[in-house]
């Protein structure tokens, strides 16, 4: 038997040349599988359908794209010229364009069918793309007609062994009940809330494998399409990692006698606190402590710029700078305007796994939980984020700023809650005590250690920070930030 | 008057180079693809083709290649034209010219017009 007379595997994937999509669709699109692309206008149809012939292209798979009614062929590749898939030397072998509107027009979807076929054969083709199918739909006398002409395009695309694309644009329901009959569904979406707005692409059938479910960001640029799976569709599953026995520490003395068995290795801590209060130097220390141990750390920051934390920390006694030379310390820096959490969270995880990083400090929760349009997405996400940085056995800490700076009510705005995220939790307060605004550090919760949970001040210096003995003094109310004797009135 | 034969699968393009081309004063032919090309050419004989190059059924390589090696077609000029990059195409099709599309009219014309010089001179 000849390798052509062979059965194809089962298991044989297209792949789509889509960085992220085949994650998606766990591998790629199954060969000889018929699958509709659906999707507004503009929504990227036709630019993942080029991209997928051009990545094939190269591969030496022979390509065919119909259009019927579409933007003019000298057009859209003109469009795609600037793309980065884009290669003209695939022309006219890689990749054939024809029309087939006049087909349609003058012959229906019978002719139609019989010119995919023919043309098909006649370049052997191994892929099809059909751009325009609500043309091939308008154009048929009924569903039956319509769900006929499907039917007979998988059978052929069986016998001879292509894989087909069909675009179509979304009237009406996202999904006619027509479409259901093919191998998969792929949906691309443009959403708009406010003024923002983002892409997202969701499968929503997909014969013969396993896929990862949900809504999936993308986003177009000149590389074309890019997918950024969801981070809580891909992780690992399975139970967390057990506690390390293994123990980190902030390398502040006066701050590590408070619980000396030190943080797990591995664990997540989240320090909350009010603007000022002194939250990038706390979770710098750990990195800086980290560094004189000969570890690889990962700052991610999204207000300061990698220069001014790095003056800001070296004014407080840390110099990072040597290590950020010797590629130990990694900065990782994002402004907080419309990011998509999911580079965020590949940008975070692939640092840590690429350079063995074993303490993160991701400074600014809140801007990382903006950059999700949905915050109800939030609590997964985060239990996602902090399982996957527990088994790559990094101690993480989060900074979250709280809004006020003084008061009784405390507001932490984190969709999950603190306990969700993070097993460890610190407060920084800042009080107004004798006249002074003062910093306090509490710590509310440390799992699998003892630790000392009174109220201290602590200082910033040029020697970093230095916490402070217990007050000798009987104060109250000293966490809502206006301090009291206890005897009554201000001290 | 001249007559031209376009061939392109793409209706709209068709379309519009056949109104411009009839304003122009030529008696204009459409196809859709190269074999239709050949019946509209057993009708009425034109002076040129003017033809795309990826098309179904009968692609404009075959189309030229036909009308070349038929000597009944002898004397009928070519004018090739794509959205593939046409210097390829020059270099695998001597004699050929080419139109890199998208093109303006004026320099459309002015091709026409240049092979049909060039078959009266003949």
């Amino acid at each position: 038997m000849s390798p052509s007379e062979q059965a194809p595997r089962q298991d044989a994937r297209v792949s789509t040349g889509v960085p992220g999509l085949d994650a998606v669709l766990g591998g790629g699109l199954i060969t000889s599988g018929v699958y509709i692309v659906v999707g507004e206008p503009g929504a990227g149809k036709t630019l993942f359908a080029n991209q997928l012939c051009y990545h094939q292209g190269r591969t030496g798979v022979r390509c065919l794209y119909v259009t019927l009614l579409a933007e003019s062929h000298a057009r859209m590749l003109a469009n795609m010229r600037d793309m980065a898939f884009f290669d003209p030397a695939l022309l006219p072998d890689g990749v054939y364009y024809v029309s087939g509107f006049r087909t349609l027009e003058e012959q229906g979807l019978p002719g139609l069918l019989e010119l995919l076929r023919r043309e098909v054969r006649n370049h052997n083709a191994n892929i099809l793309v059909l751009d325009g199918l609500v043309q091939a739909q308008e154009a048929a006398g009924s569903s039956r007609d319509f769900k006929k002409f499907i039917h007979e395009l998988q059978v052929s695309a069986g016998l001879s062994r292509f894989t087909a694309l069909m675009l179509t644009s979304s009237n009406g329901p996202t999904v006619h009940p027509e479409y259901t009959m093919v191998d998969g569904i792929l949906e691309l979406r443009e959403r708009t809330l406010g003024v923002r707005s983002w892409r997202e692409l969701q499968v929503r059938k997909f014969r013969g494998g396993a896929t990862m479910g949900g809504v999936h960001t993308f986003r177009i640029s000149n590389a074309g399409l890019e997918v950024f799976p969801r981070l809580e569709a891909r992780m690992r599953r399975g139970p967390p990692p057990e506690p390390s026995t293994q123990r980190v520490h902030f390398g502040i003395p006066s701050m590590d006698v408070l619980f000396p068995g030190g943080l797990a290795a591995g664990s997540t801590s989240l320090i909350l606190g009010p603007p000022g209060s002194g939250k990038t130097l706390m979770g710098s220390s750990l990195l800086a402590e980290g560094l004189r141990q000969g570890e690889s750390c990962l700052y991610m920051g999204f207000y300061e710029s990698p220069e001014r934390l790095l003056h800001k920390v070296a004014a407080a006694g840390m110099d990072m700078s040597g290590a950020v030379k010797e590629g130990r310390m990694h900065l990782l820096w994002q402004p907080p305007a419309e990011c998509i959490l999911d580079v965020l969270a590949d940008q975070l995880l692939s640092t840590v796994r690429k350079h063995k990083v074993s303490r993160v400090f991701v400074d600014g929760l809140p801007a990382m939980s903006q950059a999700a349009p949905d915050p109800s997405r939030m609590p997964s996400f985060f239990a996602a984020l902090t399982q996957e940085l527990r088994s790559s056995s990094a101690t993480t800490i989060f900074s979250l700023e709280t809004p006020r700076l003084f008061g009784p009510v405390l507001d932490v705005p984190l969709e999950p809650g603190p306990s969700a995220v993070a097993e460890n939790l610190f407060f920084l307060r800042h009080v107004e005590l004798e006249g002074r605004l003062r910093r306090l550090l509490t710590i509310f919760k440390l799992r699998d250690t003892d630790y000392d949970p009174s109220i201290r001040e602590f200082v910033i210096s040029r020697q970093g920070i230095e916490v402070q003995p217990p007050f000798e003094v009987a104060l109250d109310t000293l966490l809502t930030g206006l301090a009291r004797h206890r005897s009554g009135g201000h001290p | 008057m001249e007559t031209v034969l376009v061939v392109d699968d793409e209706q709209g393009i068709l379309e519009a180079l056949a109104d411009l081309l009839r304003e122009e004063g030529y008696r204009v032919l459409t196809a859709s693809h190269g074999r239709e090309a050949l019946a509209r050419m057993s009708e009425l004989r034109p002076d040129l083709v003017l033809t795309d190059w990826m098309m179904p059924v009968m692609d404009g390589p075959a189309l030229i290649k036909h009308i070349r090696t038929e000597p009944e077609w002898k004397g009928v000029s070519l004018l090739g034209m794509s959205a593939v990059d046409v210097a390829a195409l020059r270099a695998e099709y001597p004699g050929v010219p080419f139109l890199q599309k998208p093109f303006d009219i004026p320099a459309l014309m002015k091709q026409v017009r240049k092979a049909l010089d060039g078959k009266r001179a003949l």
